[in-house]
């Protein structure tokens, strides 16, 4: 209990003797739990809560040999493009001379390609190829690494765009779909 | 009047106590779990990614790059990161012919826990600001756009020699949302040309999106 109970019994006092007017021990608590809460609610507000995390990445070493370098077959590969404005594009395989198989998409829809991929390759040819162009933002490139991931593809690659795709891109980012995400 | 309606009166004090127990204990908690961010004096904007990994802050070389693409180094502000900061700030002073004093070295290091962004030329004018003008002063950033003069290969190289090669444990890259991918590309060279191949991008946490795969691995249970 906050409060002291002073003193039990009601001895008798002796004659002449004043008795003392007792005192009750207790404490109002209250504006000390006004202030701690005050307190409280200073400190979760201050507190960061969603922590930094670390997504590690590993990336390869340009000035390998050539034989050391993994061949990609062609039947396996599956191209994304990024642009500028979020717009994405993808091809399977090779790029056909035309640009008949030049798709665009968005980062919600490119997920099931991606999955509709990863179902109909057999798990050793599969790669994933990235190619952020010029204009393409960071966020892009770490969403794109972030759907390797959750799409749990075992091989991917960042590589440097060709002149050809910038093209492409060009020609069709008129008719690209409205940015999603 | 009958003896039943008589309610006994009672008093309506509280006994706080408890309440009090508890709110301390919260308070607390709270006063010993913060910790308050670092003073910043680069704004970054981290993109989301669904990794849960947590950031090591022992031993940490950071680089940062806001949207503008500006680049700075920074390291951990314990006695591994100061060390790595020193031998940097040392190595760098005697290779590009700095001249930096024992002082300027040790502004160097302090400097270094919120960020230095200014080309190797500069270093010397800019390790002589205090540091309420380290807060207010518009770094540059450190060049990278240029294949030839990346400058943040120096300050790699710089850190590398010091340490005799050994890399420090923890190399992170602090990329804003909007920054321009040539710059992250140029700040990924400079690391290849250093033969530093891993490293760990900081993110915040996003949620896995239900059925999809690593959705089913992270949720299977193991057998």
């Amino acid at each position: 209990m906050a409060a002291i109970e002073e003193g039990g019994g009601s001895h008798k006092k002796g004659p002449g003797v004043k008795k003392q007017t007792r005192k009750d021990a207790r404490v109002d608590m209250t504006p000390m739990v006004d202030l701690g809460f005050l307190l409280i609610t200073f400190f979760i507000f201050t507190t960061t809560i969603n922590s930094p995390k670390a997504f590690k990445l590993n990336i390869p070493d340009d000035s390998a040999k050539d034989e050391e370098q993994t061949e990609a077959k062609a039947s396996g590969a599956f191209t994304v493009l990024l642009s500028k404005d979020n717009n994405v594009f993808y091809y399977e395989g090779q790029l056909a001379s035309d640009g008949s198989n030049f798709k665009s998409s968005n980062f919600k829809e490119i997920r099931a390609e991606i999955m509709k991929k990863k179902a109909n390759t057999p798990e050793k040819d599969l790669v994933v190829i990235i190619k952020p162009d010029e204009t393409s933002v960071y966020k892009n490139v770490v969403d794109m690494l972030d759907e390797m991931q959750i799409a749990d593809i075992k091989r991917y690659a960042v590589v440097d765009i060709f002149p050809g795709e910038v093209e492409l891109i060009k020609a069709t980012q008129g008719s690209a779909p409205p940015a999603g995400k | 009047m009958s003896k039943l309606n008589k309610i006994a009166r009672k008093s309506t004090w509280v006994d706080m106590t408890a309440f009090v127990d508890v709110s301390f204990l919260i308070l607390t908690f709270f006063m010993l779990a913060t910790k308050f961010k670092p003073p910043e004096v680069i704004k970054i904007d981290n993109p989301k990614s669904v990794s849960s990994d947590k950031v090591d802050d022992k031993d940490v070389f950071k680089v940062s790059f806001d949207n503008e693409g500006r680049v700075f180094i920074s390291f951990s502000s314990d006695k591994e990161g100061k060390a790595k900061a020193q031998t940097t700030a040392e190595v760098l002073s005697r290779q590009k012919g700095l001249g930096l004093t024992p002082a300027e070295i040790s502004t160097f290091i302090k400097f270094s826990v919120g960020g230095i962004g200014v080309p190797v030329e500069k270093l010397k004018s800019f390790l002589a600001l205090s540091d309420e003008e380290y807060k207010r002063y518009k770094q540059e950033g450190i060049p990278v756009a240029d294949t030839l003069n990346n400058q943040l290969d120096s300050y790699i190289n710089a850190l590398l020699t010091g340490t005799g090669g050994r890399k420090p444990a923890n190399v992170m890259l602090n990329g804003d949302n909007g920054t321009k991918y040539p710059y992250f590309k140029n700040v990924l060279a400079a690391f290849k040309k250093n033969g530093i191949f891993s490293f760990k991008l900081i993110t915040s946490l996003e949620g896995v999106p239900s059925g999809t795969p690593l959705y089913k691995k992270q949720n299977t249970p193991a057998k």
